[in-house]
């Protein structure tokens, strides 16, 4: 397979003129230009929002752009669907994985790439090549299914080698791996791009621009606002044109998110200061067990304080949907209890636990934290809707009166109340969940899953800021996150969470990274 | 979009009616065309086709009021349809309902003692007897799959042949609605129900027989509307059908609203077989319905959650099905021809619904 063979370097793989793309009244590109060169690694820098998963699907050929040329190889490119892509030789990664579990890590090979008679010996020999030539150790008859996240990610990997690709687009591919996979998967893309290929990699993280970028385009606002082909030495400059501020204004959980190595130096003098304080929850022997009997939760026992943040930190799959889906009342546990300031709330009913003072911020917001379709108003008093009945009819005037108050608190930004809930920014759905969720009366305990994935910088600090209110305001916070820095700037205390349990505990530390990011990937401390 | 470019636009819009009504009449018409056609094709002179369609569906106030009365079932059953497809449900057990209603309906009007009730009691309390038949039928629907996950389409189907052979069956024997066989006829129906328990005539004119059931559908059209537009309950089953997740998340009782859906779903049904059997046939007997139910789904599924939208697709149900029986009966157009009409007519407003959309979504 590799080399593929090299193309004359004066003509990039993939050259992009003036892209502009609009939605409705939404630009979302505006005049993008972006040249990739064969065997070298460009990273795609920006906030979510930015444009970068746009220009990835009209790179794939998912829509066409409104204007602007794209050339492949020199040659004029205008593909209408997947399709023309992969015939392109343009290979991609999408953000989540698109494997069939149940399937083995051959048969998802094979999956569109067979007609008649399916040739598993061929494509398993093919597979162990790539694996040899790449470091990408796979067992081609695993079921995927059983595969760490990691490992699920080295099969992505490898369907698109095996169609051997002139480009291979990656989408955010870094965001769902443990901190020590995140190297070697940096390392195969180093290796692919030496084998010839073009390299197109979206991030947010500059620690990986850093790292392996030969070339690096800053998004904002649609606008390639930066490009530098020395990313290590402009990393200060390409701060500033993503965000469009300094470094120094950032604070810690911010620079943490952005994967700079920038951590908390010092803990702020609210945390850790010993006493403890009583319980706001109590999680006492949890076991989930799935539809087909296998262990989700293993006996989990945790306490979370009052007025403290505990962190859960693991590579996500490790029991923490399950977590989340049991304090949200979507789930019956198989054994265990759960109390909260001392009451019990296992077998709850959601309406039950939320008249306890427990607050929700779930992982998946789209399925479970809003009702997308309706309006922001309607999605800030999704579980107290009731209050605005006069004799069975909404009060539609009150609602939009009351839900602009909670947007003026919580800097929800929207056209206004009655704006539908899928048209705003992630960050802004997310601070409306947030907003629903802490007013809840009598808080006293708030579960936020993830509560920043896909987030820009600027949400990122808006949500951290109310969650640590919530902390000062004597409520316990149970934050779970795949970002360990996150977690070290923002948490008073760490647990990892592997495979239903609880590995150990570590205070929230930076020089703790390094134990924490073993006990992620099964070593016990 | 520059607002000069848009200025002559909305003077025009001014004189037309909005596109939303424009756009389907103009697809029905074509459509009608079309048939027209394969009338042609089928030896059949047009114009005589054309006059009996005419005469069928417009050409007396006896027709006219049969045609009426047609569409109140059909609106009946659409209403209930869009109440459940409102939480994301599919009601196609409409003609089930309609059964057993009508079983009900028929039960209290002859047994139940209605007859000697007094203030219009008479005719209220079989209609009553056939919504709580309806309701409970439909209920065992969303029942079913709130606790066992059955889906409510092959649920509500596979209930609707239990509820027509119901019916068979209790015409058939004489130890439930059959009449007695004492008498000279044989067939299997019931004894027609006595006056007090028909519906009201509005006019009072036999040759024009619209009955009451015209004013209360109307009544009900508009809060279906009231109900789902403007109530916390039409909210609440909005977000149970646009992400139950989330909606229970959200302490909605989503079981109960399940439930509740089906269960009005199934009283609009149970409601359309006592005004077909009070308002109309007064007998019940094998072919009460001959599939009101399933005409009422399919306007029900093209209304796209309007009211308005059933009330419309209702009347020109209603009328195209009285003159397509007499363009069968007078001009001799195979009934084949007749259904494969209605069904392009079915056909071409999807198509139309479908392409409207895209071009909102283009826009």
């Amino acid at each position: 397979m590799p080399p593929a063979p090299v193309e004359a370097p004066e003509v990039p793989i993939l050259s992009l003129a003036g892209i502009t793309k609009r939605f409705g009244a939404v630009l979302a590109l505006d005049d993008v230009s972006i040249e990739v060169g064969a065997g070298e690694i460009h990273c795609l820098l920006g906030e979510n929002g930015a444009g970068k998963s746009t220009l990835c699907n009209l790179i794939f050929g998912l829509f066409p752009p409104d204007a602007g040329e794209m050339r492949l190889a020199g040659l004029p490119y205008r593909p209408v669907r997947p399709g023309d892509a992969l015939a392109g030789g343009i290979a991609m990664v999408h953000q989540h994985f698109s494997l069939i579990p149940e399937f083995t890590v051959v048969d998802n090979l094979l999956l569109g790439r067979e007609r008649g008679i399916l040739r598993r010996a061929a494509y398993s020999e093919k597979l162990r090549q790539l694996a040899a030539a790449y470091g990408l150790p796979l067992d081609p008859s695993a079921r995927v299914g059983d595969l760490s996240v990691g490992e699920r990610q080295r099969v992505e990997i490898v369907k698109c080698l095996v169609r051997d690709p002139r480009l291979l687009v990656l989408d955010e591919p870094t965001a769902v791996l443990p901190p020590d996979e995140v190297d070697a998967f940096l390392a195969v893309c180093r290796r692919v791009a030496e084998g010839g290929c073009g390299v197109l990699l979206v991030t947010h993280k500059l620690a990986e621009v850093k790292r392996v970028a030969d070339c690096v385009t800053v998004l904002r606002g649609g606008r390639s606002v930066a490009t530098s082909r020395r990313p290590a030495a402009d990393i200060d400059s390409l701060v500033r044109a993503m965000i469009q501020r300094d470094l120094d204004t950032l604070d810690t959980a911010m620079a943490s998110s952005l994967g700079m190595e920038k951590t908390a130096a010092v803990p702020a003098a609210s945390r850790r200061d010993g006493a403890r304080r009583s319980d706001a929850l109590q999680i006492d022997g949890l076991t989930v067990r799935d539809a087909v009997g296998s262990l989700r939760l293993d006996q989990l026992t945790l306490t979370v304080g009052k007025g403290e943040i505990v962190g859960l930190a693991g590579v996500e799959g490790n029991g923490q949907s399950e977590l989340g889906a049991v304090l949200a009342g979507l789930l019956q546990p198989t054994g265990g209890r759960l109390f909260v300031d001392g009451k019990e709330m296992t077998g709850r009913s959601p309406r039950e636990i939320t008249a306890l003072g427990i607050g929700i911020v779930p992982e998946d917001r789209h399925a479970v934290g809003c009702i997308a379709e309706l309006s922001l108003a309607e999605n800030i008093f999704l579980n107290r809707i009731g209050q605005f009945a006069r004799f069975g009819l909404i009060d539609r005037d009150t609602l939009r009166r009351q839900a602009q108050e909670m947007m003026h608190r919580f800097d929800v930004r929207a056209a206004g109340p009655e704006a539908a809930f899928s048209s705003l920014s992630g960050g802004n759905q997310q601070k409306a969940v947030l907003a629903r969720e802490l007013t809840i009366d009598n808080l006293v305990f708030l579960l936020a899953a993830q509560p920043t994935r896909g987030l820009d910088v600027g949400a990122v600090e808006a949500v951290y800021k109310q969650i640590d209110a919530a902390r000062a305001r004597g409520a316990g916070v149970l934050l779970i996150s795949s970002e360990l820095d996150e977690l070290i700037a923002v948490a008073d205390r760490i647990l990892v969470l592997y495979r239903g349990r609880i590995m150990g505990e570590r205070s929230a530390h930076p020089h703790e990274r390094e134990a924490i990011g073993a006990m992620m990937s099964g070593h016990p401390a | 979009m520059s607002l000069a470019r848009t200025m002559p636009q909305t003077a025009l819009r001014r004189w037309l009616p909005p596109a939303s009504v424009i756009v389907p009449v103009a697809t029905v018409l074509l459509t009608l065309l079309l048939g027209l056609v394969l009338i042609a094709l089928t030896n059949v002179p047009v114009p005589d086709a054309i006059d009996a369609f005419i005469d069928g569906a417009f050409g007396s106030g006896y027709v006219v009021a049969a045609s009426i009365n047609r569409a109140v079932a059909y609106t009946l059953v659409g209403l209930g349809f869009i109440v459940a497809a409102r939480a994301n449900l599919t009601n196609v057990g409409g003609e089930g309902q309609i059964a057993i209603g009508g079983m009900a309906a028929t039960a209290v009007a002859l047994y139940g003692g209605a007859e000697h009730l007094p203030l219009g009691l008479a005719f209220l309390w079989p209609m009553a007897a056939a919504i709580a038949a309806g309701a409970a039928w439909g209920a065992l629907a969303g029942i079913l799959k709130v606790k066992s996950g059955t889906n409510e389409v092959i649920s509500t189907l596979l209930l609707t042949f239990i509820g027509i052979w119901l019916l068979y069956w209790s015409v058939q024997s004489v130890s439930l609605l059959r009449r007695p066989m004492t008498t000279s006829a044989t067939l299997p129906e019931s004894l027609e129900i006595p006056d007090p328990a028909r519906l009201p005539l509005l006019t009072g004119d036999p040759s024009a027989p619209l009955n009451i059931g015209l004013p209360i559908t109307i009544i009900l059209a508009f809060a279906v509307w009231l109900v789902l537009a403007k109530t916390v309950f039409g909210w609440q089953l909005r977000a149970v059908g646009l992400n139950e997740r989330a909606a229970r998340r959200a302490g909605i009782a989503h079981a109960g609203i399940t439930v509740a859906a089906m269960a009005i779903a199934g009283a609009f049904g149970g409601l359309a077989g006592a005004v077909m059997l009070q308002g109309d046939q007064y007998l019940l007997k094998v072919g009460f319905s001959s599939g009101y139910g399933f005409d009422g789904l399919v306007i029900g599924l093209l209304a796209r959650g309007s009211p308005l939208g059933v009330v419309a697709g209702a009347l020109l149900f209603g009328f195209l099905r009285s003159g397509g029986i007499n363009m069968e009966m007078v001009a001799q157009v195979p009934s084949a021809i007749v259904m494969v009409i209605q069904g392009l007519i079915v056909v071409s407003l999807a198509a139309m619904s479908f392409w409207l959309d895209r071009a909102k979504v283009m826009r």
